[in-house]
């Protein structure tokens, strides 16, 4: 029994071992958090182990707060508060973006049942490593952002008269456009991408890679009636250095996303619409 | 962007060429290529070709003279072949350092192909370098038994330097033998994985199932050439030198062989000299 129809197969298969994982979980039981913590920039790491209580749909979150009201680690020391960012706690903001148990995924959504089930069973929280550490599990995703304004993802509105309505958007495109603005700029695939890496150079960003987040939110408005005006800029940065040729086709992007947004065909759109622009620029200039 | 490197102002056209020359002429001639050398099997089929002898060594020698027939071979090998690989080769080391595989945290198929895709590029060069100084450059001091690899004798001097000498398979002739399997290995599964993520470098194939679709010839072109690049690797590191050699010299003197070797020779058959 899947609870998803439409669930992509490892997406499906994550899930049957989270619900088989989440039937034989016992509330009450004792787990331990390993948390990789570091008290701010250029500080040193390390690891804490902390033992909590878990019931029934607790999550990350939940826990981080059990360790807040009570910082003291498996061995009985007293330490600080392991620090995280959160905002909407409903997997929609992506703040709380968290590597767990070696991968990146959002730890408000997190339940401890589907990855701890046993009593002593362990689950490690690790920050993002593609991102500067703020302190412990709080990561600052400014380069994140940064590429989004790289490719202009917006709908240019701004003038200093009034523009009139826009052209009408066909419900086809809109339903085809959705899953793509369903982004919610957590990090993920850029966590997972091989070829997306720490870089704390900021004049170096411009000509990193910029990531697939950035190359589908190109994509999503590149195909927007009013967005697409912007196209032409949008393909410049993708076709230079740090743009979409910079993808590995690892596709560990596709695989970890939780929005499930097809993050790989929009690479394939943007490598073809970069292959046509470049072509049209070589022969007629523009 | 205050920087504008060479790599940075040409980008787009240099990583579009670094694809296409994968795909041609290197891609190419690396599929004429094992076509070539697995004759020396395949052309066991090839009946009218035993007059001679071993009729995979008459076939291969058949091949390699047709090559060697070209004109203007210095051209195209430099232009066509050696400026192209050491082109794809530099620039995929340089493209490649900018990559830091994680498959212990995601270990998905897709990411795992990732990552050999990087390695046999980088073993693919080491081999295809050490293949070419020694058999077209005559490195002969990198070869066990220093032989010298020749067109007029191209089957059982290919033997002898896979077999470390003239007297069969040597300790040192299956290091090299070995070596050969694993580096054709690799660069097949390159050029695969190559014209696969080359399809969506270009943006030809977009959906997944049609990635998915387009894996599928790509394995089975994989399958088709890893069973051409084994049989060549294998039947010259397996090939009987004095045979072999004796069919070249029947094949050189235009005659048909003595009959003790050329037992499954057409009888009333006659050579025609020059092979070609």
């Amino acid at each position: 029994m899947t609870t998803a129809p439409h669930l992509p197969p490892h997406a499906a298969e994550a899930a049957r071992i989270a619900a088989a994982n989440r039937a034989r979980a016992v509330p009450g039981r004792k787990v331990y958090v390993k948390v990789f913590r570091c008290d701010g920039p250029g500080k040193p790491s390390r690891w804490e182990t902390f033992q909590v209580t878990v019931e029934r749909g607790s999550n990350v979150i939940s826990m981080l707060q059990q360790i807040a009201a009570n910082p003291v680690t498996a061995d009985g020391k007293k330490t600080t508060p392991v620090v995280w960012d959160s905002g909407c706690l409903e997997e929609v903001c992506g703040a709380c973006t968290m590597v767990i148990n070696g991968k990146a995924r959002q730890s408000c959504s997190c339940l401890i049942d589907d990855y701890a089930p046993a009593e002593g069973d362990t689950i490690t929280l690790e920050p993002m490593s593609k991102f500067p550490v703020v302190r412990d599990l709080w990561v600052d995703r400014s380069r994140l952002f940064h590429n989004l304004k790289r490719v202009k993802a917006w709908v240019p509105i701004d003038g200093t008269y009034s523009l009139g309505s826009g052209p009408t958007e066909s419900p086809e495109s809109q339903e085809q456009r959705y899953v793509m603005s369903t982004c919610m700029s957590c990090g993920c695939c850029l966590e997972a991408c091989p070829q997306f890496n720490l870089e704390p150079d900021e004049s170096a960003w411009d000509t990193s890679f910029i990531g697939a987040h950035a190359i589908n939110q190109a994509r999503l408005f590149n195909e927007h009636e009013t967005g697409k005006r912007l196209k032409a800029d949008r393909l410049d940065t993708l076709a230079a250095a740090g743009g979409v040729n910079d993808c590995g086709n690892a596709q560990n992007c596709v695989k970890v996303c939780p929005k499930l947004i097809p993050l790989t065909e929009s690479i394939a759109v943007i490598g073809r619409a970069v292959t046509i622009h470049a072509f049209s620029k070589w022969f007629s200039g523009r | 962007m205050s920087s504008t490197s060479l790599f940075e102002r040409h980008h787009f056209l240099l990583r579009r060429l670094h694809s296409l020359t994968g795909v041609a002429p290197i891609g190419v001639f690396l599929c004429v290529h094992l076509l070539t050398n697995a004759s020396i099997v395949w052309g066991l089929l090839n009946t009218s070709k035993a007059e001679h002898g071993h009729a995979g060594v008459a076939t291969f020698l058949h091949e390699v003279d047709f090559i060697h027939s070209l004109p203007f071979l210095i051209i195209i090998e430099v232009f066509g072949l050696w400026l192209p690989i050491a082109f794809h080769s530099i620039l995929g080391i340089y493209y490649a350092r900018s990559g830091r595989s994680n498959t212990a945290s995601y270990a998905y198929q897709g990411n795992w192909r990732y990552t050999l895709q990087r390695i046999s590029g980088y073993v693919g060069v080491l081999f295809v370098f050490y293949h070419v100084a020694t058999l077209r450059w005559g490195w002969t001091f990198l070869v066990p038994g220093g032989t010298k690899w020749s067109a007029e004798a191209a089957a059982s001097t290919m033997a002898m330097v896979l077999q470390g000498g003239d007297s069969g398979l040597t300790a040192a002739g299956v290091v090299v033998s070995l070596a050969y399997m694993i580096g054709v290995s690799l660069l097949v599964f390159h050029l695969a994985n190559g014209l696969w993520t080359a399809a969506i470098t270009w943006g030809i194939t977009i959906s997944a199932p049609a990635q998915r679709r387009w894996g599928q010839v790509c394995a089975g072109l994989g399958v088709g050439l890893m069973l051409l690049a084994w049989s060549a690797v294998i039947g010259f590191a397996t090939l009987n030198v004095k045979e072999a050699r004796a069919t070249e010299q029947s094949i050189r003197s235009g005659h048909a062989s003595p009959p003790q070797i050329a037992e499954s020779a057409p009888t009333g058959s006659t050579s025609i000299g020059g092979g070609h």
